[in-house]
């Protein structure tokens, strides 16, 4: 009985860490990129600088019409916002947050469970790109499929790089065998995952797939209401994922002063660290173009990886 | 081509980080008035104790969004003896903010300084045919209108002041003149 | 009868048992609709269906390892490579009734004819033994990753050679298309318009 209500307070936490965290984050990429762009940014909703923005913004999604091209296939067209958001809510439950089993349930294959679930995200965005009948959602969902497949490469790679180094493949394994070196001697595969893992959540300079300015929304384009809203949801969860994600596996997660009782703190600053990196990288840098997205991926981040890992594997037999 | 690669990269992310430490620049409207320079051009304000209804304005207006109706009065004679002199009443004086293209050659043609530009721009309406102003509403406006601003050091005199200094020193002239011609004959003028 | 008299036997079943024959049969489900569907994108939804199903499997059979590199491999890339590709074509919204080759009972006889292969090989691979999943779990990525580069290397090495091949053939493959390209380059390049100066400097140096 213990246990299960152990499970389900986990879960809960989980869920609620999901809907929670995403929306932080939507309101301080509002905020910071306003300002970045010399302007204030939200000031009205909740009264105090726009604090309930992204409520407001979501109550006015569940008030829209919930439209269905009439030639998009239905019932995929209405599948894919939940198959591109569940993802990252599984993937929540497997990243620790401080030490002594602070996480919402601990794998033993973490990292490719990880992985492995993130993949299946952008599975949505193929499946609404192509359901909606609309060649722009076509073609963003071939641009995503593309990117997708540029990019996974390298974000395995970094991350097999310091699976190999920590000698696991769960998450708290590997927070467990950090070392404060580890952030030298990891850095470049650090850097690879996380421009990897930007590129597969299509995000800005990595935009091309939904960019507006040529194919309107890309796979979104057909979508309103709260679907549309889900996919936006999904977009910032995976920020979250990505960096806390990051932090766990090149930053040392919950490592730092007083982590026996601030270790969560720790990770949570990590990742909104890193989140406001995503964020400032958006405001900077103009998008890349398809090309130029796919000459990146093969002819720097993977060459990169597989250094990384053959600068692992030389340390780690060096040291052992 | 920079020194170090990613040089340009880095400095892209400093201007954004330099940008987000410094004060923004946007204005809040609603919440805080805009400030606006001088000479700004919100909308047109009647001063229509100077209006003589001489109908220039309407002719010259390009579109036509000058609306004016008038009818003549007799004014007794000013002395005994005199002749009666008509003098044009204004009934309507009305602009169709709608129509109206802001070039403001109705200001720059009235003879008698009756127009002006009032920096107040919040005259919105839901109904395009309120946007025509009525009389009052223009001469409402014409409390709104600033002081010319102070003319720049140096510059040349504004012709009206000019010319009203010319004639008063003329007149002047002409008094002293008198004065000396009245110094035996008889006296006042 | 005897062999069975000392291990649980198949009338009491546990839950993780049920759930696997649910899932089974819910996969197999999947994998028929892959193949019989009209519906070239729905086919390949359907058997991201049959794959996670599997990989659902593999975790009730504690294999953990294996099942995320599933969802990895197979879901995540496999699958995505295939819409990719479907895209491209421009996969129809519907039925599309010309995509049916007429191969369908040549299909049928080798899908038969290997999965027969496959089920005797594993029953007599096996017989009645009975593997206890409550212990130490033997799907796990050390176990697995143990087994994988001790007793197993050389079928791992020989697959990875067969990889490579691939690897290279696919290059060569590619390799053949560039002289046609190459000639069509050359074409853009004699058209005035198209030279941009500062690409036809870097040419030339």
């Amino acid at each position: 009985m213990n246990g299960t209500l152990d499970v389900i307070l986990r879960l809960v936490a989980v869920l609620v860490v999901f809907l929670v965290l995403p929306l932080v984050v939507g309101q301080t990429e509002h905020k910071v990129m306003a300002h970045m762009q010399g302007r204030l940014g939200p000031m009205y909703a909740g009264g105090f600088h726009g604090w309930a923005q992204l409520v407001a913004d979501g109550v006015k999604f569940a008030q829209k019409e919930d439209v269905v091209p009439e030639g998009a296939d239905r019932r995929i067209f209405q599948l894919a916002p939940v198959v591109s958001l569940l993802p990252y809510l599984l993937v929540m439950i497997a990243i620790p947050v401080g030490p002594h089993g602070f996480v919402g349930q601990s794998i033993d294959a973490g990292l490719f469970f990880v992985l492995a679930v993130m993949g299946v995200g952008v599975l949505g965005s193929l499946m609404a790109g192509w359901a909606s009948a609309n060649k722009f959602s076509l073609l963003g969902g071939l641009r995503t499929a593309a990117q997708l497949m540029a990019y996974e490469l390298p974000m395995l790679l970094a991350g097999a790089s310091v699976a190999m180094a920590a000698g696991t493949l769960s998450l708290p394994g590997i927070v467990q065998a950090f070392h404060w070196w580890w952030i030298p001697w990891q850095i470049v595969g650090g850097v690879v995952f996380f421009t990897a893992g930007l590129a597969e959540l299509q995000r800005p300079p990595f935009d091309m797939p939904v960019a507006d300015s040529e194919i309107i929304f890309g796979a979104y384009t057909e979508y309103t209401g709260l679907r549309f809203a889900m996919f936006l949801l999904a977009e910032f969860a995976g920020i979250v994922v990505l960096c806390a994600l990051t932090s766990v596996l090149f930053l040392g997660g919950w490592h730092g002063p007083w982590s026996g009782s601030l270790g969560w703190l720790w990770t949570l600053v990590k990742t909104g660290l890193l989140a406001f990196v995503v964020i400032w990288l958006r405001v900077t840098y103009p998008r890349l173009r398809e090309d130029q997205l796919q000459k990146l991926a093969w002819t720097v981040l993977i060459p990169l990886a597989l250094a990384q890992i053959a600068l692992t594997g030389i340390v780690k037999v060096v040291t052992s | 081509m920079s020194p170090v690669p990613g040089h340009g990269l880095a400095k892209g992310l400093a201007v954004t980080l330099r940008t987000m430490t410094r004060r923004s620049v946007t204005h809040q409207y609603p919440d805080a008035a805009p400030h606006l320079p001088p000479r700004s051009r919100g909308v047109i304000a009647l001063f229509e104790e100077n209006c003589t209804v001489c109908m220039l304005c309407a002719r010259e207006c390009p579109d036509w969004c000058i609306y004016i109706d008038s009818h003549k009065e007799t004014v007794p004679p000013a002395a005994p003896g005199g002749r009666e002199r008509s003098r044009n009443v204004l009934d309507r004086f009305a602009i169709d903010f709608a129509l109206c293209m802001y070039c403001g050659i109705c200001i720059e043609v009235c003879p008698f300084d009756a127009l002006f530009w009032s920096p107040e721009f919040e005259y919105a309406e839901t109904d395009i045919r309120e946007l025509t102003h009525e009389r009052d509403k223009l001469r409402e406006w014409m409390w709104t209108v600033p002081t010319p601003p102070a003319l720049d050091p140096g510059a040349e005199e504004p012709k009206e002041i000019a010319a009203a200094r010319k004639t008063a020193e003329k007149l002047a002239a002409a008094q002293e003149t008198a004065a000396q011609q009245t110094e035996t004959p008889e006296g006042g003028a | 009868m005897t062999l069975a008299a000392g291990h649980p036997g198949f009338m009491s079943p546990t839950g993780v048992e049920i759930a696997f024959v649910l899932v089974g049969i819910a996969t197999l489900g999947a994998a028929l609709v892959t193949v019989t569907t009209k519906q070239l994108v729905h086919a390949a939804l359907w058997l991201v269906v049959a794959l996670g199903g599997f990989a659902v499997e593999y975790l009730l059979l504690t294999a953990e390892f294996i099942a995320w590199v599933q969802v990895l491999i197979y879901v995540g890339s496999v699958v995505v490579l295939l819409l990719f590709g479907l895209m491209l074509t421009k996969a129809p919204i519907g039925r599309s009734p010309d995509a049916d080759s007429g191969n369908g009972w040549v299909a049928l006889v080798v899908a038969v004819a290997a999965a027969a292969t496959l089920v005797w090989v594993v029953v007599d691979a096996f017989r009645s033994t009975w593997v206890d999943l409550g212990g130490a779990a033997q799907g796990s990525a050390k176990v697995t990753g143990a087994i994988l580069f001790r007793h197993w290397v050389l079928p791992f090495e020989a697959l990875s050679v067969l990889l490579l091949a691939a690897l290279v053939g696919a290059i060569v493959l590619s390799k053949r298309g560039a002289p046609a390209r190459r000639s069509l380059l050359s074409k853009s390049e004699a058209l005035p318009m198209r030279g941009v100066p500062s690409e036809r400097k870097a040419r030339e140096s």
